[in-house]
Formats: structure tokens, C-alpha cells, sequence
């Protein structure tokens, strides 16, 4: 058990190394969302509505996140192909599951920085500080917010890699997730058919636990249902990743470029 | 290790109305390797060495057939093979380039389940071993290409496996490269370690193995000590014509000449050199310049026939 | 009659060599799926926002997404033909390069021109946002402007990519400016007055404008100042463009580094 957490651990800080080394994967990778938010943000400021702002602004922290780790989690298993490492860490010992999340999670780190770059980008261009009730429960429901995202990601993965660009269809999940998560648009305003999608990812109940964090009031319910929606995520891309490989197996896909 | 009767047939789908071809790579591959030995299998490229080697690294499964590596079966004891082989490949990829050479023999020693207390020690002696002490801190996309396949062979080490797969692993790399990565591969078979390793160049075979396997179009078409194969083309004489524009029935017509056992054209930038291998005694240069009348000769020379001539002999399927 | 056919088929040929590795895998998520995204997404934030009627965002952000083939296609082509090594002979060829260089600009800016109208078809359909029909035919007219004049910013940054050798994030930085400043999602009359200034200068801000006005009711001859304005700035870029392409070209000459990788 400890020799599993230890390699997890070790894994986790030597990707987060090498994707902190470029800057495109560490720290531009914000510039794009934060952009967004910028838009987002110029428009809420027109009204001059205090509370709207507030709004905006704690969603707009996350949104980055959504950006450095959903999007590029889709394409890990890809990147991985042509670098040729695939094959090296299929023919570990381990599973495929212990050398996914620790990237998704090199990643999750990424996009903690990104809210803390967002946050002071907030407070420095719009004179926005973020009022928040009770800081403990924000730091907690953001590390939740990371943590799922990381094992929804590692769904992703193992999900799109079948196609070969399947980096464009992750880039093509950037927008619907700004909007579905409820960021910067309310939940509620969405059409009725689309709350299934936004409850469905486990980024919505995280953002709706931060908020809850900011306003004081008990996140403990949206967290707990983060955490079983993304549990179950995990699962299901454990057992996907298992088929995966035994289709590359007998296919003999996992070396093409 | 042993493999009886591999198979592995790709199938392959293209066009607009995705009408699929099945390519047979691999027809039928069968060879045992002792412990402690040093095994090539030699063949040009697209013979079917890199597939048969994915089979018996588990990444792929043989259409038909089976093979064990050290008693344990490819298909059904995956985590077990796994466990105690290492794989090294030729070539630039492989390694994650943002890294140094330590960090990821670090991250590998972690994925291949190297005792904690053990890394340290293990990797500073592998370091040793392929000579990159001192280069261990820089990032990998700075090394050399020699450099990322003596890197290469350490991370394969790292776990101690008893078997070591090493699909050509000299690709690309200078001479000096070369030959110092070949002493290390001599090194690693004097430590008792059995080594399968795949190449196109003949005379790494030659130099390095024990045994080899001559593998041409998915099949193996002869089998020994590097010895064995020289005497089977040993006792006879090689004359080398060059010609330019050599036809084709001229060269029919050669085959035909008594004394002459094979004749295997090679296409050179301005010319086609003739080797013609005939028995020892046979004198067959002028009845051959006779047929070649007309064609344009250059250089005429015999010799002595070397493995190459084998190895080309059997590859081509003269 | 050669500069006419130059233009329009070395150009479509040009074209068609680029986008041969393009699946439609990678085309519809990016050409049609993101653009529809973009123009929902921001249409919910000005209702929650309570700020600006549907139309405004969806003709906003069409166009705005419209710019992204024309920044990347001028610079892939470009780049196209430094990897070929056709660069120096399309640069020194006796064709006049006026029309080679705007005939490669054509596809380009048809390309954004579809990019736009997918996402205004997708706000009418999805958003119900009702533009009279008789606003339709001045709405393609300054949409081809729009079009136009961020292929002339496409060029001036693909040669500008020709050194910087970065054009991906070039690309990126161009849109998230024309996002901010052009008066995508807020009218730059609402922008700080320094930002209302710098988008004056962008391509998309008197375009977006016109589109506006038109989709209101205003003929195409109200517009027209505006249109002119549109086309003037992309005159500009196109001009930059083109000296660079020939700085670049002429300095090569010297110092061979337009074939260095």
C-alpha cells in the first residue's frame, strides 16, 4: 500500500517537473481562459451589479482550471504515443490507472495556479477582491474542484484517445464547459435539457460547493456529491483503460503515430 | 525463453469503402533461448523482428501460437513476463524530454516497482555502467542520440530483469557510439543476463551474439552460431562484376552457368554490382564476362565470402 | 488574364495542399461546434448579465470566431510554403505576387466568412434571434469585410511568424485581443476609453459595428463609413504583411534564414 502511494507521489512530482519546464503547458497556459474572463467580466461591469461581480469573479477563478486540466487531460494518452513512452509504461507492472493520475494531478496543480492568477488578475485589473465568508471551506471545495478534475480528466483520456486528433476534440470541450459548469452563467438559465450535462460533470458541484464557501454557507452537500461523481468517474475509466489496452493488444495500436 | 510457431497477421483497412487487407508479419515463428545467452534475430527491416519481439514483450498478442518467456506464458501471465524483462528500443523517442536522465530513471524505477531503499544505489551503478555519470542532471532533450540509447539501456535495467530485449538498438548511432554500446551489451551478457537482440547489421550479429536467427518476410530461414552460418557459404568463391545497365535475362542467363551457385544483384548510385558465389573449384569469370558481352563491365574481383554474403544471400532468397 | 487565374487557382490550390491533413474530425469541432459554443456561451452571460439584447452577442462572436481561420490559415500557408522550400520561389516567381498572395487569401477569407454565418445560423436557430431578411444580403457584405481585413492581420502575422517561429501563440494572442477590445461582447462605447481607442485600430471593431446596425434595420449605404473604416485597417495589415514577406525575402537573400527550421 505504501509502496503504491510512494509511486504515485514520486510520478506526481516529476510530471508536475517537466510540465512546469514548458511554458505552454505551465504558465501560459492561463493566459487563454483568463482572456474569457476578461470578456466575461467587461460585460457583467457594465450594471455595476457588486453581487453579479462577485459572481463572476469566483467563477472565473475556476474556469482556468477547467482549461489547463479537462481540455489538456484529453490528449495525455496522445502526447504520451508520440513521445513513445506509451509503450514503456504499458509494459510496466503497474496499472494503467497508477500512471494516469499522477499526470492528471501534475495537472490539477496547474490549475491551482491558475485560480491563484486569476484571482489577482481580478483584483488588479477590475478592483475586484473576492469576498469570501469562510476561507477554510473555499481552499477545501477548490482542492475538490482540482482533485475530481483530475480523475474526470483521466476519463477523458482514456476515453478520446481512440481518435487520432483527439487533442481538437478536447480543445472543442473548452467552451461547453465554461458553460456548463456554471462559471460565469447561472445553472438555472440554461435550457432544462442541458442540466443533466452540467450535473453530470463533477466540476458544477464544486463550483456550486465554492460558492456556497464564499456566502458561508455548508458546502458539505455539493462537495459529497463532487466526490461520488468523480469516484465514479475514476472507475469507469479503470475499467475502459483495461479494455483499451486489450483492443491495443490485439490491434496493435499502441505504437502508431 | 521459447516461442513455437508464432503468428501475427495485421489487418489493415484503407480507401474510401475501408476494404481490409491482412498483412501476415509474422508466419510461423518458432526459437528457444538458453539462459545466459546472447540471441539475434537478423533480418532487413519489415522482416517481422520488432513484431515478434512486441509479442514476446507482451504489448501484442500472436494470432496464433505460443511463447513463454522464462516458463510463464506471454498471453495469460502478463503481470508476471512483465515483471522480469526489460525493453530497450532503438531510436530518439521514448523518454520524456523535459527531464533529466535521473529524473527518469527515477520515474521509471517507480513504474517498474524498484525497491525504494534500492534507487539510489541501482541507478548511480547503471549510470556507471553506460558511462553517462555526470550527464545525469541535464535534460534529455539535450542528449545525443547515443547518449538517450546508453539511457535507454540503463532504464531497462533498472529492475534487475533476467531477460533484456533490445530491438535494434544501434539505429543511428555513430560508430563510436556504436561500438561503445555494443561493449556494454557484450558486458551485460558476461553478467549472466539472456539477451534477445534485434539488428539489421550484420556484423553487430556477428561481433555480439551467440546465436542467430536470419528472419526474412515474417519467417526464419536459417538458424546457428554465427560460425554455422559462415560455413554455409564457406568453400566457395565470390566474383564481384561491376556492369552498368545489366539486364535482367543477362543475369537469368548467369544463374544458369554450371559452377555458379547464386547470383544477388546490388544496386549501387551509377552501377549494378554482380555477386556471384560458385563453388571453389569452378572457373567461371570468363564464361560469365562471355555472357555479359555487350553490357558494359567495370571492375571485376573474387574473394573470399564473408557472413554479409550469407546474411544478403538469405534475405534475398536467392 | 494570368493575374486573374494566378489569383484564383494557385490560390485554391494552395488552399487545398493545407487543409489535405485536415480530417473532418478535427475541422467540424473546430469550424463549427466551437464557434456555436462561443456565441451560447456569451449570449447566456449578457442574459445573466442582464446586459444587451441576444442579437448583439450572437453577431458579436460569429464574427469574432470567423477570425480564427483567417489569422491561421495565412499563417499556416505561409509556413506551408517555408517547409516546402516554396517559399523563396513563390516570393521571386515572375508572377506578379500581388494577385499569388491575395488569390491565396481568397479560400481564406470564404472560410471565415462560413465560420461567421454557422454561428449566426446557430444563434437564430437555437437563441431565436430574429434578423429581418432583408438584412441578410448587407449582413454577407460586411461579414466578407470582416473576413477580408483579418486575413490582411493573418498575413502581417504570418510573416511576423516567419521570425517569431511561434505563430500558434501569436494566433491565440490575436484572437483573445480582437475578443477584448473589437467590441465583441461589449459595445466600445461601454470599454474604458483606452481600450475603446486601441480597437479602433483592430480589424472586427467598425465590421462588428456595421453588422449591428444592419441586423437593426440600417441599409448597407448607413453603414458605409464604417465598412470603409473596416476595410482600411485591413488594408494596413495586408500592406505590413506584405513589405515584411518582402523584408524577410530580400534579407534571406543575405543571410539565407528563410529555409532555417
Amino acid at each position: 500500500m505504501t509502496a503504491a502511494l510512494r509511486q504515485l507521489a514520486v510520478c506526481y512530482r516529476l510530471q508536475l517537473r517537466a510540465l512546469s519546464t514548458s511554458w505552454f503547458d505551465g504558465p501560459l497556459a492561463i493566459f487563454f481562459p483568463l482572456m474569457f474572463a476578461t470578456a466575461a467580466l467587461l460585460v457583467y461591469r457594465i450594471h455595476g451589479d457588486e453581487a453579479a461581480m462577485q459572481y463572476a469573479g469566483l467563477g472565473a477563478a475556476v474556469m482556468g482550471m477547467w482549461t489547463c486540466q479537462g481540455v489538456v487531460a484529453s490528449s495525455l494518452l496522445q502526447r504520451e504515443r508520440w513521445a513513445g513512452t506509451l509503450e514503456l509504461v504499458v509494459v510496466a507492472p503497474v496499472s494503467l490507472a497508477r500512471v494516469l493520475i499522477p499526470m492528471t494531478s501534475a495537472m490539477a496543480t496547474i490549475g491551482i495556479y491558475c485560480v491563484v492568477v486569476t484571482v489577482l488578475w481580478e483584483r488588479w485589473v477590475f478592483d475586484l477582491p473576492l469576498q469570501v465568508e469562510s476561507w477554510p471551506w473555499f481552499v477545501v471545495s477548490l482542492l475538490m474542484a482540482a482533485a475530481t478534475l483530475s480523475l474526470f480528466g483521466y476519463f477523458l483520456s482514456v476515453t478520446v484517445v481512440r481518435y487520432r486528433s483527439s487533442w481538437s476534440l478536447g480543445a472543442a470541450l473548452e467552451y461547453p464547459g465554461w458553460l456548463l459548469c456554471g462559471f460565469l452563467v447561472p445553472v438555472d438559465l440554461l435550457p432544462d435539457w442541458l442540466h443533466p450535462l452540467s450535473w453530470a460533470i463533477p466540476t458544477t458541484w464544486a463550483m456550486a460547493a465554492v460558492r456556497e464557501a464564499a456566502a458561508g454557507t455548508s458546502p458539505v452537500r455539493d462537495l459529497g456529491v463532487c466526490l461520488v461523481i468523480g469516484v465514479a468517474y475514476a472507475v469507469l475509466a479503470a475499467w475502459l483503460g483495461r479494455r483499451l489496452l486489450e483492443s491495443a493488444r490485439r490491434h496493435a495500436t499502441l505504437a502508431l503515430t | 525463453m521459447e516461442a513455437i510457431d508464432l503468428r501475427r497477421d495485421f489487418r489493415s483497412r484503407s480507401g474510401v469503402r475501408r476494404t481490409s487487407r491482412t498483412v501476415e508479419a509474422v508466419k510461423g515463428v518458432s526459437f528457444a533461448i538458453e539462459p545466459g545467452e546472447l540471441f539475434g534475430l537478423l533480418g532487413p527491416n519489415g522482416a517481422g523482428k520488432t513484431t515478434t519481439i512486441k509479442m514476446l514483450i507482451t504489448l501484442l498478442l500472436p494470432t496464433s501460437g505460443t511463447a513463454r518467456v522464462l516458463g510463464r506464458d506471454v498471453v495469460d501471465d502478463v503481470r508476471e513476463v512483465r515483471r522480469r524483462i526489460g525493453y530497450v528500443f532503438g531510436g530518439d523517442r521514448g523518454l520524456y524530454e523535459r527531464l533529466s536522465g535521473l529524473d527518469n530513471l527515477r520515474y521509471f524505477s517507480e513504474l517498474y516497482g524498484v525497491a525504494p531503499r534500492d534507487q539510489r544505489r541501482r541507478i548511480a551503478e547503471l549510470l556507471e555502467l553506460v558511462g553517462l555519470t555526470g550527464r545525469e542532471r541535464e535534460r534529455v532533450e539535450g542528449y545525443s542520440r547515443g547518449m538517450r540509447q546508453r539511457l535507454h539501456i540503463a532504464r531497462g535495467l533498472l529492475h534487475d530483469p533476467e531477460v533484456l530485449f533490445l530491438d535494434e538498438p544501434s539505429i543511428g548511432i555513430d560508430p563510436v557510439g556504436a561500438r561503445e554500446l555494443r561493449a556494454t551489451i557484450g558486458a551485460l551478457r558476461d553478467q549472466g543476463k539472456t539477451v534477445l537482440l534485434t539488428t539489421h547489421y550484420m556484423f553487430e550479429a556477428d561481433e555480439l551474439c551467440d546465436r542467430i536467427a536470419v528472419i526474412r518476410a515474417g519467417e526464419i530461414v536459417a538458424s546457428g552460431t554465427p560460425a554455422e552460418l559462415k560455413r554455409r557459404v564457406s568453400g566457395a568463391r565470390v566474383v564481384e562484376v561491376e556492369t552498368f545497365g545489366v539486364s535482367d535475362e543477362a543475369v537469368a542467363g548467369l544463374r544458369e552457368l554450371s559452377g555458379v551457385e547464386s547470383v544477388v544483384v546490388e544496386e549501387r548510385d551509377q552501377s549494378r554490382m554482380l555477386i556471384i558465389r560458385c563453388a571453389p573449384d569452378a572457373e567461371v569469370t570468363q564464361p560469365v564476362l562471355a555472357r555479359l558481352e555487350g553490357t558494359g563491365v567495370g571492375r571485376v574481383s573474387t574473394r573470399e565470402p564473408t557472413l554479409e554474403d550469407a546474411y544478403v544471400e538469405l534475405v534475398s532468397g536467392e | 488574364m494570368t493575374s486573374l487565374r494566378i489569383f484564383f487557382v494557385g490560390g485554391l490550390m494552395s488552399y487545398r495542399a493545407m487543409f489535405n491533413w485536415l480530417s473532418p474530425w478535427i475541422l467540424i469541432p473546430s469550424m463549427v461546434v466551437s464557434p456555436i459554443c462561443q456565441v451560447l456561451l456569451f449570449a447566456y452571460i449578457g442574459r445573466s448579465a442582464g446586459v444587451g439584447s441576444d442579437a448583439f452577442y450572437v453577431i458579436g462572436n460569429a464574427l469574432n470566431y470567423a477570425a480564427i481561420p483567417c489569422l491561421f490559415a495565412m499563417g499556416a500557408t505561409i509556413q506551408g510554403e517555408r517547409d516546402g522550400h516554396t517559399l523563396g520561389v513563390v516570393l521571386t516567381s515572375p508572377a506578379r505576387r500581388l494577385p499569388l498572395f491575395l488569390g491565396r487569401a481568397l479560400p481564406v477569407v470564404v472560410n471565415g466568412w462560413g465560420v461567421a454565418m454557422v454561428g449566426v445560423l446557430a444563434g437564430t436557430l437555437l437563441l431565436g434571434v430574429r434578423i429581418p431578411g432583408s438584412a441578410w444580403p448587407g449582413l454577407l457584405v460586411v461579414v466578407v469585410a470582416a473576413s477580408a481585413s483579418c486575413t490582411g492581420l493573418g498575413l502581417a502575422m504570418g510573416a511576423l511568424a516567419l521570425r517569431v517561429r511561434e505563430s500558434a501563440v501569436l494566433g491565440n494572442v490575436l484572437f483573445c485581443l480582437l475578443l477584448v477590445f473589437s467590441g465583441v461582447n461589449v459595445a466600445r462605447a461601454d470599454l474604458p476609453p483606452w481600450m475603446g481607442h486601441v480597437g479602433g485600430w483592430l480589424p472586427l471593431s467598425h465590421a462588428i459595428e456595421a453588422a449591428r446596425g444592419v441586423a437593426a434595420g440600417s441599409g448597407l449605404g448607413d453603414v458605409s463609413g464604417l465598412l470603409v473604416r473596416e476595410l482600411g485597417v485591413g488594408a494596413i495589415y495586408t500592406a505590413a504583411g506584405l513589405l515584411l514577406l518582402s523584408y524577410f525575402e530580400d534579407e534571406s537573400r543575405r543571410r539565407a534564414t528563410l529555409e532555417r527550421t
